[in-house]
């Protein structure tokens, strides 16, 4: 291998298509004789559909076809083993509403314009409407389930000088990547081929094809660039389902996109989420116990677990811990993952009563987590891969200078302003999902890696260039990545931040498996300097077969010996399995890292910002440094908004999100940017591939409104338990 | 309607719709699909032009007609005889962009900005992109993007004039 690539933050390869407008992104293809389709939403949230009145949009100029439950043919629920979808129900499967915007018909016409006045006048006569469910109050429909226990934390915290019981509440958010979501689909001969804004297209073959009921191998999915994701473009939802249906009726390719609006009510959104958190202390900080009790609301008709105690027991050294988790019916759209699912609202509630803790104890809140660091995953009972969390508080405490921290609440000033500091760890799980790979060696002296994965904005063509230049020495300009089609092998989802540690196992054994065949090529070949040496004696270095002890001298460029050989190219496959969700791990494996941030408060002018932030993280070995930075930088500013500004709501009479839109659901612009500081430890993670590294697109949102949190309350004296910290609150 | 558009340079007659917004018209009729589309309420950004070289202009709340006479720069007229634009390079060395959604919007709000203001500091810079969104890089990068090609700019000044 030659060392140098990884591990530089080399400019993304795709740049230039997206600086030029030439990268396109799924609305941007298009096809001959394409028409286009809009979905009509309901507008009530809990009822049924008495009729549809289609005969005046019927009349309009331009339309192709109206689509609803008695026209739009077969659509199946796929089975459990397809894969995953949050939405299972295929549109117009009955005519039940359950949820505001849940879509009654389609509407598809030669222009959008043409189907978007049409939707308009679709008349939709509802019946037995009622009262949505929409109530913010979480209880559990059912007993909840019991993810993790240890000890006996009941007795614990009864025996325990210093307990807290506290219970925090994260908002609804939506993830808004400025991208829409889309679909187009054409259907030929050949079955569908769908251009899909997805974060998963293997995932999205798989099911889309049971509820399509056609064979896998007729169904493509193609995404070449996507315009961000945030976890809700990972699973299908039901506007791609009703554009391949169309596809399908009409015999020609549909274009659907759906509007901001929509993209409130029907492609998910982070789950609200109630939890109670207890925990239990010695007098000198040593953590007794530590109960998290987390219930979220999920749709009418499919589970949706949130998970918030997704870090919880490896994260706490505590002898006694429980962790549960439960869910209670609305009629909302079904939630899905958004960025760090489980985690970030799960870190949030038990970082913040951590910091309650510190402050019933009087210790620093991070002396309080250096004290209580266990030594092992004390849930699973086994050893940690890598874990250098400690690491991060002191390097984090040492950048910021919060030595210099006066804990008094309101005893810090500056410029008028009233200083908050506040801290918080966060961690995210690392682990790989399955992938396959193919590297070919052309005689031209270029390389191709096919990976049927994606590129959701982080990086991963670039990462992936990176491995190949890495493993043969060929220069990134000369390789090419191919994803963002089925029809490559399979490789992983977008999701987990999993896609950089996934890859790598099945990318490098694919490049070496090419590189020994170019090296088989070498031995076979009449006048050539390695004719009749044995292959072992060979090795392919910086793009050139040598003879492995050096001495002879001698050497060949790969692409000479193909073209000696008359061989277009050469090629090897490599493939590794998932390590996700393994039921007895032998380590484990996560991420870590501390923010540390100032907010000032303006109590006069109700103004609260937050000023900078010093975050440090540990996730093995960084790939790319600019381009993790980069995630990090986005994923903090994302945590001033979800501390801050976002909440989607919902209307207790209708169960509209009211405020979807982008003037109405706040997310953080330029103006809220804080100074950033950002850190990577450098402890590679070989346990969870042969490079060590894990991944970074989640973890720096974790932690980030607990530290926030803790910061209003060292400004303010007032601990904000309920997310967003809005400013209202603070009055 | 008829109207005549010059888009890049190029001269457009067409017949559209009254109600055809200027994005629909650029991406759908000219195919220029380097103008993105991510809001219907006028606060992304992500569909901004320049309309005749010195007005940023939201191309999803101009109806195509209100262009009618007028020149529009968008994203695939910034790069000239093959050679990106300051800007367009800047965002790729200073990884003003992730995903990419936004940096169409954002170059164009850019280059409007630095023809009213060569060399802006970074709080007028924070200030003129205060309409685009990004929610993916923080936009650090992007600011440190913008400061690249204003001092890359004042060596050429040449270099900032397109399509005109
Ligand atoms: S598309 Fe959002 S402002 Fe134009
Ligand atoms: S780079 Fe993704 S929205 Fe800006």
């Amino acid at each position: 291998m030659d060392p140098g690539i990884i591990g530089q933050s080399l400019a993304r390869i795709e740049g230039p298509l997206k600086v030029t407008g030439t990268a396109a992104y799924t609305s941007d293809h298009t096809k001959e004789r394409v028409a286009y389709a809009v979905p009509v939403g309901s507008t009530i949230a809990n009822g049924r559909i008495a009729a549809l009145n289609i005969s005046k949009a019927r009349e309009m100029p331009g339309i192709v076809e109206i689509y609803h439950r008695g026209n739009v043919g077969a659509l199946y629920k796929p089975s459990p083993e397809a894969g995953a979808i949050d939405e299972a129900r295929p549109p117009f499967a009955d005519d039940v509403i359950r949820y505001y915007g849940q879509y009654v018909a389609l509407v598809v016409a030669e222009t959008f314009e043409d189907a978007t006045a049409a939707a308009s006048v679709v008349d939709v006569v509802y019946a037995d409407v009622a009262a949505p469910n929409v109530e913010l109050q979480l209880v559990a429909d059912d007993e909840p389930a019991e993810v993790s226990r240890r000890g006996d934390p009941e007795a614990a915290y009864d025996a325990s000088p210093i307990k807290i019981d506290r219970t925090y509440i994260t908002p609804a958010e939506t993830h808004n990547p400025i991208e829409l979501h889309a679909s187009l689909a054409t259907y030929d001969d050949d079955g569908f081929t769908l251009y899909e804004t997805t974060q998963a297209i293997v995932n999205h073959r798989n099911v889309v094809s049971e509820i399509l009921n056609v064979p896998r191998e007729n169904v493509r999915i193609v995404m070449k660039f996507l315009g961000s994701g945030f976890g809700g473009k990972l699973w299908p939802w039901s506007h791609g389902t009703l554009a391949a249906a169309a596809a399908r009726n009409l015999g020609r390719p549909v274009k659907l996109v759906v509007t901001r609006k929509q993209m409130f009510q029907t492609v998910g959104h982070r789950a609200r989420t109630q939890q109670r958190v207890r925990m239990s202390a010695q007098r000198n900080g040593s953590l007794t116990s530590l109960r998290h009790e987390a219930v979220n609301d999920a749709g009418m008709l499919d589970e949706y677990d949130e998970n918030c105690g997704e870090a919880t027991p490896h994260f706490y050294g505590t002898s006694n811990l429980l962790v549960t988790g439960g869910q209670t019916r609305r009629n909302i759209g079904s939630p899905t993952a958004m960025r760090g699912p489980g985690a970030v609202p799960g870190l949030f509630a038990t970082e913040s009563a951590y910091d309650e803790l510190a402050i019933e104890l009087g210790l620093d809140p991070v002396q309080l987590r250096l004290q209580n660091e266990p030594t092992r995953d004390q849930s699973l009972d086994v050893p940690f891969s890598s874990r250098h969390y400690a690491e991060c508080l002191t390097v984090g405490a040492e950048k910021f200078g919060w030595s210099l921290r006066s804990p008094a609440i309101g005893s810090m000033r500056k410029d008028g302003s009233i200083l908050g500091w506040g801290m918080s760890g966060c961690s995210w799980l690392a682990a790989r999902f399955a992938a396959e790979a193919r590297v070919e060696l052309h005689a031209d002296g270029s390389a191709r890696v096919a990976i049927g994965t994606q590129d959701i904005g982080t990086g991963t063509y670039t990462v992936l260039a990176q491995l190949v230049a890495e493993t043969t020495g060929i220069p990134i300009g000369r390789i090419t990545v191919e994803l963002g089609d089925t029809r490559l092998p399979p490789g992983p989802t977008s999701g987990g931040s999993m896609v950089t540690a996934s890859v790598i196992p099945a990318v490098l054994e694919a490049a070496r498996a090419a590189m020994k065949s170019a090296i088989g090529l070498a031995t076979t070949l009449e006048r050539q300097p390695f004719k009749g040496w044995s292959p072992e004696d060979l090795n392919f270095q910086s793009g050139k077969i040598v003879a492995r002890n050096g001495a002879s001298g001698k050497q060949i460029d790969y692409h000479e010996v193909l073209q000696n050989a008359s061989v277009a190219m050469v090629s090897g496959g490599g493939k590794a399995a998932s390590t996700f969700g393994e039921e007895h791990p032998k380590r484990s494996s996560h991420s870590y890292g501390a923010h540390f941030l100032e907010i000032a408060w303006q109590p006069e002018i109700a103004r609260l910002r937050v000023n900078r932030v010093v975050t440090v993280i540990d996730a093995g070995r960084i790939v790319n440094p600019r381009a993790a930075l980069n995630q990090i930088e986005g994923a903090v500013v994302m945590g001033v908004g979800m501390a801050l500004l976002e909440e989607a709501h919902y209307d207790p009479r209708t169960g509209a999100p009211i405020n979807s839109n982008l003037a109405d659901y706040i997310v953080a612009t330029n103006a809220d940017t804080p100074r950033m500081d950002v850190t990577f430890l450098d402890y590679p993670d070989t346990k969870l591939n042969e490079l060590g590294a894990r991944g970074v697109g989640e973890i720096g949102l974790a932690g980030m409104a607990s530290a926030i949190a803790s910061a209003v309350y060292h400004a303010t004296g007032v601990r904000v338990r309920t997310l967003p910290i809005d400013i209202e609150k603070l009055l | 309607m008829k109207i005549a558009v010059t888009v890049n340079g190029e001269r457009y007659e067409r017949d559209v719709e009254p109600r055809t917004l200027l994005a629909y018209f650029l991406r759908e009729d000219l195919g220029l699909t380097g103008t993105h589309v991510g809001c219907d309420s006028s606060s992304c950004g992500c569909c901004v032009v320049a309309m005749d070289g010195d007005r940023a202009v939201k191309s999803c709340t101009m109806f195509a007609v209100q262009a009618d006479g007028h020149e529009i720069t968008t994203v695939e007229g910034l790069e000239q005889g093959g050679k990106l634009h300051p800007l367009q390079q800047a965002f790729w060395d200073q990884h003003g962009l992730q995903c990419g959604y936004c940096t169409p919007g954002m170059l164009m709000t850019s280059y409007v900005l630095l023809k009213h203001q060569p060399a802006p500091n970074e709080a007028e810079i924070r200030e003129a992109i205060a309409g685009n969104l990004c929610r993916c890089t923080g936009y650090q990068n992007i600011v440190k993007a913008i400061q690249q090609a204003s001092t890359e700019l004042a060596a050429e000044p040449a270099a900032a004039a397109v399509g005109s």
